[in-house]
């Protein structure tokens, strides 16, 4: 087994426990977190309001919950994965490969069944990833690394790197069954509430917590940490399939270039969300959050005719703040 | 440079630091001087790893000022403090594992010319620091290939190469074997023959009378002793340190054990390699047993295998009279095998998580209803025990794991496997890094978990734990026990004889 060994060379414990009142109460830290966002996001809000007059009104902001869908969809597992200390960078790029096995199987199969292999193709990924992070033992990052170029590169090669139209299936992502909000947006909040709810109320969940705030502890205490860990790889899949789907549903095309960068958002929005890189903090209401500024910004610097080249440069910057934040909140209370 | 004859001389004066607010050195003094070592005295703090820093340039002090030679400094930066011959040897290693030895002495410094290096020199370098200290260690060896003490004594060797004057040992025996103490204590002598002076930090009495010339004790950020070795007894050196006089070690009242009770655990020529051999140990329901060893004596690593962390190639290991080998914790817990390592931040404690549920995590099975867990719940469980085992906290069951003190941390650490109830629990080194005052309480809490129907068995290296906490002792030795000691049988001398000097 390749567990650290308890007692050799272990050294002694740290001197000085912190003074009492140095760091504060989870309940106490947690309101400003939030409140910073929220923040963020009132400012941003009205400085769009103030320098465009498309910005405030009911279309446009159910223009920015339904960009943000598919982020949100695959950013609630992610989050979890996160605070378990894992990442999942494959997300984009399988994505795009579930959406180019439904278009492949489409034209010569029914929907009924491409649709369930295009989402076990997802779920496969994510076994793919588990296995090779949890039973060999990889690094996460480096893991999906690899697979995101995998992926992208099996894409390409099934859709001979051309766009596959798919018929008879824009349903999923362009119907408007309620208040004209469409259909993603209503799967994105249940898939939200599902995991707010696995984080905060099922030992499953709270288990992810204590994995990332502790591992080795974690296994002392019980934790079956790899088959949790396993199964959050999984949900990813499971989650990265259902917003390739809805992809390839609202372009009617499943493009080899499909959710190119998805990654980017979706690790921005969950490290902004207060998910920390060290592990064992987070939430997906912050998440939520963290892509509500994210829609945000993209979406007003469309209204006021930014180039879509800045949009790269802003998301890029937003992520190294988001973390540049995350180290300062490590070490202010870590000292 | 110093002159031959003027041997070197350290002295920090009338030194005040605070920290948010809170000031934890009063105005305090030392003096060290070449060819001799000071030991620093004092429980976790009382202020020596802050008082040492300022010494060493990691801290500024907020008043006084440091003197070497006569020159006076208002304060230290790292390099300042390295060009004037001061070094500290922390107690995390902070070498290069995958670098040699050699590599690892000349680090940071490397003789050479316009950025070519002269790997002929780092050699000699080397070999000549190696040879001061006294130590045979291979130089072109990977420092992570070395056993622990190795490495502490390559650190060494790169302050002296470097030209330390003054070398500040910050509790540097806490992780090694008998032997490879002796061995620093010889590097230590020969350092002090050459002039070096040398500024010992150590919470064991008899490292301080082994190898110290001075001994200044700290308290509360105050210096409360400052003497010679000699004539100090370890009795005056403990009040000094606790600041009341603690009787000699006391027996714990005798366990109600009933003597045709079933072991609760038991070992049979249990046989793990590279590790123990033929170990033959009992406990029954209601005692506490201790195993008894120096470091690297085998006594964790039994304690290991019956919490599944290792396996045994020969022998067995029976609980509640079924054969017991875990493959892994989460089956030792659910057969009802409670752990505390030795390592209470690094393997114990979820310091970013609530207090509940670092209290509540293992009977996340039983508190969890269908997999789903309620904070409510964890928050119970947690103020039962907040008061059963006298947690000093604010009661607040959201309270971060890092804002208790060590000793705090340990009990809720205990309480985990009350409320798992446990029947046999097993601890490494319960309360290393722990303060002589929340010592006592945690062997009290640990006395009355056995008191409760527990087993107990306790895997330590301190002797005195073992006459305060258990009812039976067996002593461990390079892998064997060596004998067993039963109530009043339990000494001081007789475990250190048995264990080996």
């Amino acid at each position: 087994m390749s567990d650290p060994v308890l007692t050799t060379g272990t050294v002694a414990a740290p001197s000085a426990p912190p003074p009492p009142g140095a760091v504060p109460t989870a309940r106490r830290r947690q309101v400003p977190e939030v409140a910073a966002l929220v923040v963020v996001l009132l400012v941003l809000g009205i400085f769009f309001s103030i320098t465009s007059p498309y910005f405030l009104n009911y279309d446009n902001f159910v223009n920015i919950v339904t960009a943000a869908a598919v982020t949100g969809i695959i950013a609630a597992p992610a989050t979890m994965l996160l605070i378990a200390g894992q990442f999942d960078l494959s997300v984009g790029s399988a994505a795009a490969f579930c959406g180019a096995v439904l278009a492949s199987l489409a034209l010569h199969n029914d929907m009924a069944f491409a649709v369930p292999v295009a989402i076990l193709a997802g779920v496969g990924i994510g076994i793919l990833n588990g296995f090779l992070v949890t039973v060999i033992g990889i690094n996460a990052l480096i893991t999906t690394l690899g697979t995101l170029a995998v992926f992208r590169g099996l894409t390409q090669v099934l859709t001979d790197g051309q766009t596959l139209g798919v018929e008879h299936f824009s349903g999923l992502g362009t119907a408007r069954p309620l208040f004209n909000i469409p259909l993603p947006v209503y799967i994105f909040a249940g898939v939200a509430l599902a995991f707010w709810f696995l984080s905060r109320y099922t030992v499953f969940g709270r288990s992810m917590y204590a994995i990332g705030a502790n591992p080795a502890a974690a296994r002392l205490n019980g934790i079956r940490s790899k088959r949790i860990i396993f199964i959050g790889f999984v949900l990813s899949g499971l989650c990265v399939a259902i917003g390739g789907l809805i992809l390839a549903s609202q372009l009617g095309a499943a493009s080899p270039q499909a959710a190119n960068g998805l990654e980017l958002s979706v690790v921005t929005a969950v490290i902004l969300g207060g998910a920390s890189l060290a592990g064992g903090r987070g939430a997906i209401s912050g998440t939520m959050l963290g892509l509500l500024i994210i829609g945000t910004l993209n979406n007003g610097l469309v209204l006021l005719n930014v180039s879509s080249f800045w949009q790269t440069v802003a998301q890029g910057s937003l992520l190294i703040f988001a973390v540049a934040f995350d180290q300062l909140r490590i070490r202010l209370t870590s000292n | 440079m110093v002159e031959a004859n003027q041997p070197f001389r350290l002295q920090a004066r009338a030194i005040r630091k605070s920290f948010g607010g809170v000031e934890v050195l009063h105005g305090v003094d030392l003096d060290a001087t070449g060819g001799s070592v000071l030991a620093l005295l004092g429980e976790n703090g009382a202020g020596k790893s802050t008082l040492v820093r300022i010494l060493a340039g990691d801290h500024a002090p907020d008043s006084g000022e440091i003197v070497v030679n006569g020159e006076a400094h208002g304060a230290l930066d790292p390099i300042a403090a390295r060009a004037l011959g001061v070094r500290m040897i922390f107690q995390e290693l902070s070498d290069a594992p995958a670098l040699t030895v050699a590599e690892n002495i000349s680090l940071g410094r490397w003789p050479g010319r316009r950025g070519l290096i002269r790997w002929r020199k780092v050699r000699e370098r080397a070999e000549r620091a190696l040879s001061e200290l006294g130590v045979d260690i291979d130089p072109d060896a990977p420092v992570e290939t070395l056993r622990i003490g190795e490495r502490q004594a390559v650190e060494i060797a790169r302050a002296i190469s470097d030209n330390a004057r003054c070398l500040i040992l910050d509790e540097p025996t806490a992780a090694l074997s008998a032997q490879e103490v002796e061995r620093l204590f010889d590097a230590v002598r020969r350092l002090r023959e050459r002039g070096t002076a040398l500024i010992y930090i150590t919470h064991r009495l008899d490292e301080v009378v082994q190898i110290a010339n001075r001994v200044q004790v700290l308290r509360d950020g105050s210096v409360v002793r400052e003497s010679e070795v000699e004539g100090a007894t370890r009795a005056d050196l403990v009040t000094a340190m606790v600041g009341r006089a603690v009787g000699e070690v006391k027996r714990p009242e005798a366990a109600q054990v009933d003597e045709a009770a079933e072991p609760i655990l038991a070992f049979r020529s249990a046989t793990s390699p590279g590790a123990f051999e033929d170990v033959e140990l009992t406990v029954r329901p209601g005692e506490v047993v201790a195993l008894y060893g120096k470091l690297g004596s085998g006594t964790a690593e039994v304690a290991e295998s019956v919490f599944g962390l290792r396996t045994l190639s020969r022998g067995e290991c029976r609980l509640k009279g079924q054969p017991h080998a875990p493959r892994a914790p989460h089956r030792a817990i659910a057969t009802g095998v409670g752990f505390v390592p030795a390592d209470r931040q690094r393997h114990g404690t979820f310091m970013v998580r609530s207090v509940a549920e670092n209290l509540a995590l293992p009977s996340w099975g039983r508190l969890s209803r269908h997999g789903l867990l309620r904070g409510a719940t964890e928050a119970r469980a947690y103020k039962r025990w907040h008061d059963e085992l006298s947690i000093r906290s604010r009661n607040d069951p959201e309270q971060l794991m890092a804002t208790l003190s060590g000793g705090n941390q340990q009990k809720v650490v205990l309480g985990r496997w009350l409320e798992r109830e446990s029947d046999v629990l097993v601890l490494v080194e319960p309360t290393r890094g722990v303060d002589v005052g929340a010592r006592m309480e945690i062997y009290r809490e640990i006395r009355k978990l056995a008191r409760n129907g527990m087993g107990v068995l306790v895997a330590t290296s301190d002797y005195e734990e073992v006459v305060q906490l258990a009812d039976r002792a067996a002593v461990m030795a390079r892998g064997r026990i060596m004998g067993d000691l039963d109530g009043e049988e339990i000494t001081t001398e007789r475990l250190s004889a048995l264990a080996g000097g």
